[in-house]
Order: C-alpha cells, then sequence, then structure tokens
C-alpha cells in the first residue's frame, strides 16, 4: 500500500516538471536556454537552502563523507540541459523527446537490474517488459 | 549518418537522468532528502552559472525583465527532487522512472488539452484517451512487478 502511494506521489511529481518544462522552453527562447535553466537551480539551491536551516537532526557534514561519485547528481542535470538545447533545432521536439524517454527508461530498467550503482537489485519480469511496450505504444500514439 | 549519431546522443542523455535519479536516491538514503537535493541544486546552479557566463550569447529579456510567472518552474523542479530521491531508494529507479515519465505525458496531453500554460488547444482523441490509459497501465504493471517480487521474498527468504 505505502508503495502505491509513492507511485503516485511521484506521479504528481511528474506532472509538475511538464509544468515545468512549458514554463522553460518559452522563457529560454527569450533570456537564453543557459540562463533559464539557471533560474531553476538557482531558485530551487536557494529555497532548499531555506529548508535546510529549518531541518530538525540535517547531516550536511556527512555530505562530504561520501563517496565522490555520490555528490555527481547536480553535474549531470546541466550534461542533459546541454543535450536538450543541442539536439532539439537538429531534430525537433518529437523526436528529441522519444530519445531522452527512450534512453531513460532502458537505463533505469538496467540500473535495477544489474544492481548499479549501488541500487538494490530488480530483475526485469514479465510485468517491467510489458510496462515498457505500454509506454513506448503511448509515445506512438500522442 | 548524422540522425544516427544524434539518437545516440540523446538515448546517452535520457540515460544520464535515470543516472541521476539513481545516484542522488543512494545519495539521500544515506544523508537525508533535503540534504541529497540541496546539493544537486547547488552543483546544478554553480556549473549552469559558469556555462551561462562564458558561453551565452546576449538576449534582449533578462531574467529580471520577463513576467515573474515564467519564473516560477522551480517550484516543480524542487518537489520533483524531493520525491525522486524520497522514492527511488524504497521504490527503484525504474519503478520512479516510469511513474515520472506517465506523469509527465499525461499532464502534457492535459496541457494540450486545455491549452494551459499559452499552449494552443489540442483537444483529446480517440488515440490520446488510448495513450492515457496505456501510461495508467504501465504503472499498474511496475505495481504488480513490485507485488510479486515481494511475494518471492516472503516465500524464499534471502
Amino acid at each position: 500500500m505505502q508503495h502505491a502511494l509513492i507511485l503516485i506521489g511521484v506521479l504528481i511529481a511528474g506532472m509538475g516538471l511538464s509544468v515545468e518544462a512549458g514554463l522553460l522552453g518559452p522563457l529560454g527562447e527569450q533570456v537564453g536556454h543557459l540562463s533559464a535553466t539557471l533560474s531553476i537551480f538557482m531558485v530551487g539551491a536557494l529555497l532548499l537552502s531555506l529548508a535546510l536551516v529549518f531541518t530538525p537532526n540535517r547531516q550536511l557534514g556527512t555530505l562530504f563523507k561520501q563517496p565522490r561519485w555520490l555528490l555527481t547528481g547536480g553535474i549531470l542535470g546541466p550534461v542533459y540541459v546541454i543535450v536538450l538545447t543541442l539536439a532539439t533545432p537538429l531534430v525537433g521536439v518529437g523526436m528529441t523527446m522519444v530519445g531522452i524517454l527512450c534512453g531513460q527508461v532502458a537505463a533505469s530498467v538496467a540500473i535495477d537490474h544489474f544492481g548499479w550503482l549501488g541500487s538494490e537489485q530488480r530483475r526485469v519480469d514479465g510485468y517491467r517488459v510489458g510496462a515498457l511496450a505500454m509506454i513506448l505504444a503511448a509515445l506512438w500514439l500522442m | 549518418m548524422l540522425l544516427p549519431f544524434i539518437f545516440l546522443i540523446l538515448l546517452a542523455g535520457g540515460a544520464v537522468l535515470a543516472a541521476q535519479s539513481s545516484i542522488n536516491g543512494r545519495l539521500g538514503a544515506k544523508t537525508g532528502v533535503i540534504e541529497s537535493a540541496w546539493l544537486t541544486f547547488i552543483m546544478g546552479a554553480v556549473l549552469t552559472f559558469l556555462l551561462m557566463f562564458f558561453f551565452e550569447p546576449a538576449h534582449d529579456a533578462t531574467l529580471f525583465s520577463v513576467p515573474k510567472w515564467q519564473l516560477t518552474g522551480a517550484l516543480f523542479g524542487v518537489v520533483y527532487m524531493l520525491a525522486i530521491v524520497f522514492a527511488v531508494p524504497r521504490v527503484g529507479t525504474a519503478a520512479a522512472t516510469v511513474a515520472v515519465i506517465s506523469g509527465q505525458l499525461l499532464m502534457s496531453l492535459l496541457i494540450d488539452h486545455f491549452g494551459w500554460l499559452d499552449n494552443a488547444v489540442r483537444p483529446l482523441d480517440g488515440s490520446r484517451y488510448l495513450a492515457m490509459a496505456l501510461l495508467i497501465g504501465a504503472i499498474g504493471l511496475i505495481y504488480l512487478s513490485h507485488q510479486q517480487r515481494h511475494r518471492r521474498m516472503v516465500n524464499q527468504p534471502g
């Protein structure tokens, strides 16, 4: 049950992400894509800094005791933005999104299946293959 | 020749997103959800600032001159990051990714249907309703996959 609630929460967060993309695209056209992306990271960093001050039992120090590769999450976001800005004018929004989504879903299933990046192993099964097929079919229908 | 190459780069771009979710989730499980999300946004801001500072061509409009409602995207970004960092250690990268993508696609269908955010209205038709049903079905299957795994682990511990 708890598992289902988490999935619904993430689904709603994903809906928000679409709104973000809808705002970010036109903003990038006006002020530049790097500036638009900076506004997201900057405002987000400031808001989370405020939240951090009032978080009980925060463990900021332990961040820097982790293996260095665990701290690279923040570098990967801008890499994605660069890929997006370079590819969209060349192949169009539709093709770009299909490529990104296929890579994203395939990699996430592979990460779970092989237990890469220190994650718990979750093997590919019939249900997962079915879910992939349904997402691909939905993409094609849209 | 160029097209397959670009598609490979796009696949890699998507893979990078999945890797980011996985890494952030792992970091969050070790240090805390807010801590992990905070570091991600700080690093992102630092890198994007450097890139913008040196590589962005000049534009007429600036972040300070556009209408303020256009700057509210970060609110959604923060909620997303917190949700991912919380969810990935608990449900796995694939389940979280499928849920996020389904949410994104469902919302973009709604945005098109109602013409929100100054978009042209593209009403839902038969194939788009079917797409919505498939997305909801995909989430259901991922949930079933979890249930099945859970049952196996209860039956054969270790």
